[in-house]
């Protein structure tokens, strides 16, 4: 037993923000045994105590990261100065280290958002070699011949279905997004620019019918995340009116709108580039059914990593350095162009400032996900910059103070001065999200809970303090002291099994054989074989 | 005045980092402190595989050089280093000024992505000479290079800017990737210079050579950049230069890519 005594609790699941003691036993969170002597007693008087952190969108594993990997060898950290004789481990940007980066901020549980169901076997390899988190994986559909072809069948929404559930179960995913949808299939008809209402090329299905259809799917399995949209015309111009056209077109059932500061762009000022995140702010809080991550861009150097191939295909001239992969696949395909987002810049620095928007204008913590879409619009690695920035008005001033001044007259920033309180960060990074992907036993503090727990100083410097956390417990164990990880365990993969009609299941064998003269099993997460996929834990689907 | 001085006490048992040894990181330390800086490999200190006699001019001697010094005289920027003997990798890497003379041999990626200075290589150097690491998108940027001995495969490997002469035989497909800047080879050739070049000048002095399909003739020609090159090439003490004071034939290309770049030979050469 082990007790953690006179923190600050941060518990927005049950509303506490209270000096209290936390109790652990066995992994999990217990009530204070009455006169019982814990093992080990750790005094963390005047330090902040809330869950371990979960973050619903971040590009860790998988191919298109591989792929990224492979293009860009000169990122790793130990590139410079010794290439050959460092061990792996000491490399940036490895499995390993994505882990422990990560504990190190206080994180316990990670989702990798874009997984095609045909790379999931190697997502799930990279993510059981991912150290001290648990992880999940969200299945690409939407782009793919098989579900297009059963549309314009007109085979109706319960093969929808049958199918999304078979797609989950066999990549052993926790959720569907879908990216894009239709484009990357009309990319191969040599479409370059698709809208929510355009038809994809042979199939005669639009945008809007492929996204209501998975959305109507995955409410009516039970699966507890919503659908996970990446909408059309990410990074244009004036993309506000398609993100506001989407929230109108899926109101109703819950929807959750990935990376929305890539869409929140309109077309005011004499370069035709300003942020209207202002207007999609209050879009978002007039819509109850809607959740949504930012995406927020942060300066410095990075890597698009994307399956929106089509926006991937455009984005390829602005690339840097200038190289980049664009893999035109089945499914989604998809694209990695480097990026570096630039302080100097007009169109990044409205950018940054429109994320910033977002996350003060969006009122709601609840409804409003942290992230920077990493490694797209920064590396997970700056998220305390971002704590920081959010928390700190003053601070924000001084950044703003560096940009080019005709971008912010583009944006309302300057004139925000909320300030996020340690509860509602609390709230976005550890309550709301396990609420959001249905995991009742994180992202809260209460008896029963698991034992994921993040202590932080209670620092001036935000970024500092949530940098190097004090002490981080990952399923009641001690892993890092003062930001450096000191045990490294293996953390979990979470899915969901939803069930359906294997009638489904034999037609998909039947188009595997016939379509690519392999069977389907050769793309299915098999059951055995753990001591390479580490171990799944299954989340129940809503009845 | 004299330089600092470091004797090698025995082969390292390890491949060692030296990249910490250059004259404006010593400046103003004292000779305990530099026994004690790091070289990157485990618990190794300067102290475990030198002697050092200290010096107070910004000049240093490595008396006895290895295979496994890797980085000798990397982010140089001012001085001079002088090794007897030989070098492993990426020798010069990233050097901004000075001089580095390496009395032996070198290892691969010698004088890589050089920014200027002169590095000067008395023995053979390894593969890809001036080159980037992988990933990197440009090669040399500035600087002369000069190798008395001969050089490995692709030497000056998506060469930007700058000036590399080799004394001996090159190794395969020097040249490779070329974007720009000069590349003078006096020995025997083996592969194809130049292929995929851009722009830029790759001269050959006494080779044997037949073009690729991918390069055109232009014909002979007195050009006055060429002896301009020459009187250059002479003051770097490059005998063979005054070839290029005869009429060169020039070849175009590489044309696989749209290239730009030009091949000169001087005409007797070829074949």
């Amino acid at each position: 037993m082990i007790r953690l005594r006179g923190g600050r609790v941060i518990d927005p699941a049950h509303g506490r923000d209270e000096i209290a003691d936390v109790w652990i036993e066995d992994g999990r969170i217990v009530t204070p045994p009455a006169g019982g002597q814990p093992a080990e007693s750790f005094d963390i008087s005047g330090k902040i105590v809330m869950a371990g952190a979960i973050d619903i969108h971040s590009h860790i594993a998988g191919a298109n990261v591989n792929t990224a990997r492979l293009l860009l060898p000169e990122f790793h950290r130990a590139h410079l100065p010794r290439p050959g004789a460092t061990p792996l481990t000491e490399l940036g940007w490895s499995t390993i280290e994505t882990g422990r980066l990560y504990a190190a901020m206080g994180f316990t549980t990670v989702v990798e958002p874009a997984v095609a169901p045909h790379t999931a076997l190697h997502a799930h390899l990279e993510l059981a070699d991912t150290p001290l988190i648990d992880k999940a994986i969200l299945a690409v559909l939407g782009n793919e011949d098989f579900l297009l072809a059963l549309m314009r069948e007109k085979e109706g929404l319960g093969a929808v279905r049958d199918y999304v559930s078979s797609m989950l179960s066999s990549s052993r995913a926790l959720g569907v997004k879908v990216i894009n949808a239709g484009a990357a299939m009309a990319f191969k008809h040599n479409l370059r620019s698709f809208g929510l209402d355009d038809v994809v090329p042979t199939y005669g299905v639009t945008s809007r019918e492929i996204v209501s259809a998975l959305q109507q799917a995955v409410h009516e399995l039970g699966v507890p995340h919503p659908l996970h949209l990446h909408c059309n015309n990410l990074g244009l111009a004036g993309n506000v009116e398609t993100a506001l056209e989407t929230i109108e077109a899926f109101d109703g059932l819950p929807i959750h709108l990935a990376h929305l500061q890539f869409y929140s762009y309109g077309t005011q000022g004499k370069r035709g580039f300003s942020s209207a995140a202002a207007r999609l702010a209050e879009a978002v809080n007039a819509a109850k059914n809607v959740t949504i991550d930012v995406g927020q861009v942060m300066f410095g150097q990075t890597v698009t990593v994307s399956s929106d191939v089509l926006r991937q295909f455009a984005a390829t001239k602005f690339a840097h350095p200038r190289k980049s992969v664009i893999i035109d696949g089945d499914g989604n395909g998809g694209g990695v162009v480097p990026m570096a987002y630039r302080q100097s810049s007009f169109t990044n620095a409205v950018q940054w400032a429109a994320g910033l928007e977002l996350f003060l204008l969006v009122e709601n913590p609840w409804r409003v996900f942290f992230t920077t879409d990493h490694p797209n619009g920064a590396p997970f690695t700056s998220y305390p910059e971002l704590f920081a920035l959010l928390m700190d008005r003053n601070l924000r001033a001084a950044w703003t103070d560096r940009l080019p001044k005709p971008a912010l007259a583009m944006t309302t920033l300057p004139s925000l001065g909320r300030e996020y309180t340690l509860f509602e960060i609390a709230t976005m990074t550890r309550a709301a999200p396990a609420k959001l992907l249905g995991l009742k036993d994180r992202g809260h503090l209460a008896q029963g809970a698991l034992a994921d727990i993040a202590v932080y100083h209670d620092r001036q410097d935000r970024a500092e303090m949530f940098r190097a956390a004090h002490l981080v417990f990952k399923n009641g164990k001690l892993v890092v002291r003062d930001g450096k990880v000191t045990r490294e365990i293996k953390g979990k993969t979470l899915h969901v099994t939803p069930s359906h009609d294997a009638a489904i299941d034999r037609k998909l064998d039947r188009y595997y054989e016939h379509l690519y003269g392999v069977p389907r099993r050769s793309f299915v997460v098999p059951h055995e074989a753990r001591c390479f996929l580490g171990e799944f834990e299954q989340v129940p689907c809503v009845a | 005045m004299s330089a600092f001085v470091f004797r090698l006490k025995q082969d390292p048992d390890r491949r060692v980092d030296l990249s910490g040894l250059v004259p404006e990181a010593l400046r103003g330390r004292s000779d305990k402190a530099i026994t004690r800086l790091p070289l990157n490999t485990g618990k190794l200190r300067v102290g475990d595989v030198f002697s050092l006699r200290m010096g107070d001019t910004p000049q240093l001697r490595f008396e006895g050089g290895s295979e496994r010094f890797d980085l000798v005289g990397a982010n140089m920027a001012s001085g001079e280093i002088i090794v007897e003997g030989s070098v492993g990798e990426q020798a010069g890497r990233l050097m901004r000024a000075g001089k580095l003379h390496i009395q032996g041999d070198a290892g691969p990626f010698a004088a890589s992505r050089l920014k200027g200075g002169h590095v000067e290589i008395d023995g053979d150097a390894g593969a890809r000479l001036g080159a980037p690491l992988a990933g990197e998108m440009a090669g040399m940027a500035g600087g002369v290079v000069i190798v008395h001995g001969g050089v490995g495969a692709r030497a000056g490997d998506r060469l930007r800017r700058g000036l590399i002469v080799v004394g001996g035989t090159s190794g395969e497909d020097a040249g490779s990737r070329m974007i720009a800047g000069t590349l003078v080879l006096q020995g025997k050739i083996t592969g194809t210079p130049g292929r995929l070049m851009r722009r830029g000048t790759i001269v050959l002095l006494g080779a044997d050579y037949s073009p690729s399909p991918t390069f055109l003739d232009c014909g002979s020609h007195l050009l006055v950049a060429a002896s301009l090159l020459a009187a250059e090439l002479e003051r770097l003490g490059v005998g063979s230069a005054r070839r290029l004071r005869r009429s060169v034939r020039r070849l175009a290309g590489d044309m696989a890519v749209g290239g730009k770049g030009e091949i000169w030979i001087s005409s007797s050469d070829l074949r």
